[in-house]
This record gives C-alpha cells, structure tokens and sequence, in this order.
C-alpha cells in the first residue's frame, strides 16, 4: 500500500503531534501545581502531612510511567468503580501525578536553597507562614525551580510517548497505525522522530537560553 | 471488597526473573552507555571541530526523542532494511544508546570539575594524555558526578519497562501476562510495584554505599 506516498501520513501524524503537546501542556500545568502542593507540604512543620508527602514523592519516584498508566487503566477502577478512566483522562491523570512527584522534589530542593536568614528576616517581620512564603521565599525558589523544570518537562514531553501503550493515539501511536498500514516503520517512526525532536529541541534552547541568563 | 494478594504468590519465581531480565538488561546498557558516554563527552570536549560537533549532534538527538520511539526504530525499522535484532538485543542496543546520551552529558560535568592543576601537575611529572586520564582525571571525575550517575541508573532501570513493548520478557511485560491468566489486576500490579519501587530503593542505597568505600581517599 504505497499509492499515495507518505505525504497522506503526514496530517494524522500531525494530529497526533497536536494531541502529544495537549497532553504535556495540561498534565505539565497540574503535575507543576502538584508538585508545589507536595514540595511544600513536604517540608512543612506538620508531620503527618510530611509523611503523606513523602510516601507520595518517594514511592512515584521509583515507578516506571508504564506501571503508574497500566496500573490507574486496569487496576484502579477495581478500587473504585467510579474512577473508571477513558484512555485520554488516564493519560492526564497518570502522567500528572509522575510529573507532581519529580516537580515536588525541584520545588523542595529550590525552596531549601533560599539562605536560612530570608526566612529569618520574613518572621522578624512579623510575617506569617503563608505571607512569608507567598512574598519572600518562593519568588526566589521560583528563578531556582526554572531550570530543571525546563529539563523535566523534556522529559515528560518523552514520557508521553507511553500513552500509546494504553491505546491513546498520540503522536507515536499514531505512527505506530502508520506503520501497521504502509509497512514502512522505519520511514514512519524517523518522521516520529523527527517530530518529537522538533517538539522537544526548542524547549531544550530555552532552558539553556534561561541558565545563561542566570548566570 | 477482597483482595487475593496470595493468588500471585506461586508467580513470584516467574515474577523475579523478570524482574532480573529488568535488572541484567538495565546493567548491561548503563555499563556499554557509560563508556560510551564517556568517549562521547570526550569527543565533545576534544577541541576538534567534526568530532565535537558530531557528539554534540548524538547527544541532542537521543535526549530530545522518547526511548520507545527509539526502540521501535531498533525493532521494527531497522528490520525493515534487514537488520533484525531480538528483543533482547533491540533493548541492550536501545538502552546503551540513550543511556550514552545522557552519560555523556554528565561525565562532562564531572571532567570539568576536576581542577585544571591536577592535570597540569600530571603532565608536569611526564604523565601521557592517556595515563593522565586514566589515573588523575577520572577518579575524582566519576565521584563529583556519582549521585547524578546514580539518578540516571535508577531513570534507565525504570524506564527498561518500556522494552516489554517490543515483547523482552521483563518485569512489566510478565506483569501484563499473569495479569491476563490471572485476572486479579490490582493484586498484580502492587506486586510489580512493589517490586519496581525496592530495587530503585537498592540502587540508591548501594551508590552511597559505593561513596563511602569505593571512593574514599
């Protein structure tokens, strides 16, 4: 099947490039607010909420994305017959949750690299926790947090590739029908590659474009 | 609601050696991806101009593409022009790849880290290029970078769960299996990630293991 060359391909593969960025735009958005929930809470002065978080952090930390997609698909509606997800909600969820434990440990390491004396000087002030955070600690952690945020985001931009796994028809599931159909995978997951790398690549300027900046 | 944890306790043998299919496949690539990495960096900071600008272009492509889209490249489209590599193989070759990508990257960081007297002071004594490497650099090199080496080794064990897409018998591929002959779901896959979640926890443990005794000086 090779009538109408490979340019027929290129619109689906486009439209699964469109749906990739969806998915990293969305579950970046929760897992970044995900992570500054469970950075925090991890290194708050209530312990049990310390604990909570870092059970959460650690324990996602040491799964595979596959495990985390397989296990909310298969094994969750068992626990909860409501949460029974279609493939696209179980791609958001599962990808936002391992981008909340890796975002929770940037956020953690920045707010922990603010010197000792700006939180000091803040209660000196008066300031309570929330103020203290909200006005002093994390407008500085933030600069600190960009860089390997940049980076982790590359890495969930490529982590999203497992979705096809559970049959969501992003950008490599796509190829992946590409190929079944015109029997040619190493034209069609070179194009994948190569629309990936055009994804990706820019983000990986920024990030370098931001830490010159810093410096 | 009841749970049969023990209904997946007679597929435990058949669930270890996956997960040693996972462990030996992840040790291979880290291992042949780290020398590799460590030519590739040297390549980059070689001052050659072909040489460094071809590392720089290697390393740019494998951490800006997925590993999966990587290994079906290896799996089904190098078939395509009568390479043909078996699951193992597409994995091993995969893992080493990108792993050397990421390496190289980090091995950098660690080169540069080692002060510029120490291999003056090499050169000084008539040590060559080559021993010079071999016996001041690299050393100091590898333990400046080792808590980032141990992150990347844990990152490549985890992510070696994506070889059970092109059908390697790993943990998660075997997961999926006695998913289906057993039907108990949720049981399965807390074993898996139980499984998954320990030697993660071991990895950590032994590199720091490895910071106190190893190298120490």
């Amino acid at each position: 099947m090779n009538d109408g060359g490979f340019a027929q391909f290129l619109a689906p593969l486009l439209r699964g490039t469109e749906l990739t960025l969806m998915l990293v735009a969305v579950s970046g958005v929760v897992g970044t607010i995900l992570g500054l929930v469970f950075g925090m809470a991890r290194i708050c002065p209530v312990p049990p909420l310390r604990w909570v978080a870092a059970v959460y952090i650690n324990f996602l930390r040491g799964q595979p994305v596959l495990i985390i997609l397989l296990f909310i698909y298969f094994a969750l509606p068992l626990l909860f017959p409501a949460a029974t997800f279609n493939r696209g909600f179980t791609a958001i969820v599962g990808l936002s949750i391992y981008a909340g434990a890796y975002m929770a440990e940037i956020f953690r390491g920045s707010i922990e690299a603010i010197p000792k004396g700006q939180e000091e000087a803040a209660e000196a002030l008066g300031m309570g926790y929330f103020n203290k955070f909200r006005y002093v600690i994390l407008p500085q952690a933030m600069k600190i947090a960009v860089p390997p945020a940049i980076g982790f985001l590359i890495s969930l931009v490529k982590a999203s590739a497992l979705v096809s796994v559970i049959g969501f028809v992003e950008l490599t599931q796509a190829g992946h029908i590409i190929s079944n159909i015109n029997q040619e995978p190493l034209q069609t997951f070179l194009v994948v590659a190569v629309l990936y790398f055009i994804v990706s690549y820019p983000i990986s300027l920024l990030g370098r474009w931001y830490e010159r900046r810093l410096a | 609601m009841t749970f049969y944890f023990g209904d997946i306790l007679p597929y435990l043998p058949v669930l270890l050696h996956a997960l040693w299919i996972s462990v030996y496949v992840t040790l291979i690539g880290f291992a042949a991806g780290s020398v590799a990495g460590v030519l590739i960096s040297l390549a980059r900071s070689s001052g050659v101009r072909a040489l460094s600008a071809s590392a720089g272009v290697y390393i740019e492509i494998f951490r800006n593409t997925p590993l999966l889209v990587q290994l079906y490249l290896i799996y089904f489209g190098l078939g395509q022009v009568g390479i043909n590599f078996n699951p193992f193989w597409s994995a091993v070759v995969g893992l080493t790849l990108n792993n050397a990508a990421y390496t190289a990257e980090i091995f950098r960081a660690g080169f540069e880290s080692v002060p510029a007297g120490l291999r003056e002071a090499a050169s000084a004594l008539g040590m060559t290029p080559v021993q010079n490497f071999r016996y001041v650099v690299l050393k100091p090199a590898v333990r400046n970078v080792l808590p980032s080496l141990t992150n990347q080794l844990i990152v490549l064990f985890l992510f070696s769960s994506v070889g059970s897409v092109i059908a390697l018998p790993e943990l998660t591929n075997e997961l999926s299996n006695i998913n289906s002959l057993t039907n108990r779901t949720l049981e399965t896959f807390t074993y898996g990630a139980v499984l998954y979640y320990l030697v993660s926890v071991a990895m950590a443990m032994s590199s720091r293991l490895a910071e106190k005794t190893l190298f120490r000086w």
